[in-house]
């Protein structure tokens, strides 16, 4: 054991004194996520051809795909980022982008490719007439 | 003399997770301990009743935040050996060293919550300083620091090229070499042998008796690793299990340092030994719907966890048990808490490293 009275802190101390923190000034200071880190999935309405596979697949009932109306929808607060439906997708639509996107905004793509932010999302529930 | 009840938990400073005891205290000495569990039961058995099979692994992985690795392993292991799919060479390599990438985070995040129990928040901050970059070793090969989805029924998703490995072998060695220092003082420092040191003694005698698993096992002397049985190529690594004789507090906390340096060891032994290359395959698909039953065991952070699956020739298995570590270490740490005084009860608490969300699953 290190004797207490020699002080054995001493070095350690100083050193901290000028050195810089050991954690990132977070806000200011935001490190990019590693290549094949796991974000969003990202659609790309040109090339899917609605063949439904990916809302088969999706262990957490995430993705809404209608092949009459031509849409794809994914609810990203129920989406667990697990990368099946990239898997699956034959056409290659659907991919994962690196970067997470605040989760409360759900994605809808269409065949004219609109998209209501989360102010759609958030909108009171009409209220039921009686 | 009187007695009075102090209840431990479920919200309480050390320990994040929700345990209760009802401590009954005569002064300072207690003398019984009454443990409630099921505050945070999530019925994720019972699931398996309605998610596919093939969907069951993302939720088993769900079950721990720690060991989720491990838990996903253990389910698709059990579901190979019942549809008898060959997992390929380089993808149960890729596991082993995920798994044990995995010990030494949940093994570095305990020892800083021990660290914290007792007073010592430097350590805290040193301990999870080094998880961090275990975490984002991670985040790197796998996708995900905490939930990897990496593992599927006959393989895993991802592969790590043979210069990341080496990158990754490098940096684990500098994390033991820093460790080295932390480890150090956790060894020599005279607060944490007083206040560690004899406390919560568990003999070897009575640690055969209440079924000790683990970490907890094994610093008091038994030689019981899961890893010895030699199933998912284990049998192919020099491994020697780490044992303490003196089963105390201090004990368990030597028994996981050491155990951090034997992992780094086992990653460096399983990078010399796995075939090499790139474009290897990963993954070999089972057909059709499992049929049959089988127990699977493996060595997680924690200790021995144990799988039951039985699944009857459909898409969703018939039952699905985990018991995990914690479960099987509650009554050593009940045995403990007997006779203590009531401000060790937190540090003999911690030193069995409870996961109740494991328990409860």
């Amino acid at each position: 054991m290190a004797n207490p009275l020699t002080l054995p802190m001493i070095p350690r101390a100083l050193r901290n004194l000028v050195s810089k923190p050991a954690t990132r000034r977070y806000p200011y200071e935001i490190r990019p996520r590693f290549e094949g880190a796991r974000g969003t999935i990202e659609f790309d309405v040109e090339t899917c051809n609605y063949c439904m596979l990916c809302m088969r697949r999706c262990p957490a009932a995430a993705i809404t795909v209608s092949r009459e109306n031509s849409t794809w929808a994914i609810e990203h607060l129920t989406c667990i980022g697990c990368n099946v439906c990239v898997e699956v997708c034959a056409k290659k639509s659907l991919s994962m982008s690196k970067d997470s996107k605040p989760v409360h905004t759900r994605a809808e793509v269409g065949p004219q490719g609109q998209r209501p932010g989360h102010e759609e999302w958030h909108k009171p529930a009409a209220v039921p007439v009686e | 003399m009187k007695t009075t009840v102090v209840p431990f938990g479920p919200q309480h400073p050390v320990l994040p997770e929700p345990i209760v005891l009802d401590l009954i205290l005569e002064d300072e000495k207690v003398l019984d301990a009454i443990p409630t569990i099921g505050y945070i039961h999530r019925g994720l058995e019972m699931m398996v009743e309605r998610v596919e099979y093939t969907e069951m692994g993302f939720v088993v992985e769900r079950i721990c935040g720690i060991c989720s690795f491990m838990h996903g392993m253990g389910y698709c292991v059990s579901l190979e050996s019942i549809m008898n799919v060959e997992v390929p060479e380089r993808a149960a390599w890729l596991r082993l060293i995920w798994a044990e990438i995995s010990r030494i985070q949940s093994h570095l995040l305990w020892l800083g919550l021990g660290a914290d129990a007792f007073g010592f928040e430097n350590l805290f901050m040193h301990c999870w300083r080094m998880r961090e970059q275990i975490l984002d070793i991670f985040e790197k090969t796998t996708g995900g620091r905490i939930i990897h989805s990496v593992n599927r029924i006959g393989g895993v998703k991802r592969d790590m090229s043979d210069t990341e490995l080496a990158a990754i072998l490098v940096e684990l060695q500098e994390l033991g070499e820093q460790f080295k220092k932390t480890a150090n003082v956790f060894g020599t420092d005279p607060s944490i042998a007083h206040r560690l040191g004899g406390v919560g003694v568990l003999s070897k005698e009575d640690a055969i008796a209440v079924d000790c698993v683990g970490p907890m096992a094994r610093a008091s002397g038994l030689v019981t690793d899961t890893r010895l049985i030699g199933a998912n190529y284990y049998d192919k690594i020099e491994l020697e299990p780490v044992v303490e004789t003196a089963g105390d507090c201090l004990a368990r906390v030597v028994v996981r340092m050491r155990e951090i340096d034997q992992s780094i060891d086992i990653i460096r032994q399983a990078i010399d030994k796995m075939p090499k290359g790139e474009g290897m395959p990963l993954e070999n698909k089972p057909r059709g719907n499992p049929l049959g039953e089988v127990f699977t065991r493996l060595e997680q952070p924690r200790g021995e966890v144990l799988y039951y699956v039985k699944a009857n020739g459909t898409k969703n298995l018939e039952r699905f048990r985990a018991r995990t570590p914690t479960f099987a270490n509650i009554p050593a740490m009940i045995k403990l808490v007997k006779g203590c005084d009531l401000a060790d009860v937190p540090n003999i608490i911690l030193t069995i490293d409870p996961c109740i969300s494991c328990t409860e699953r």
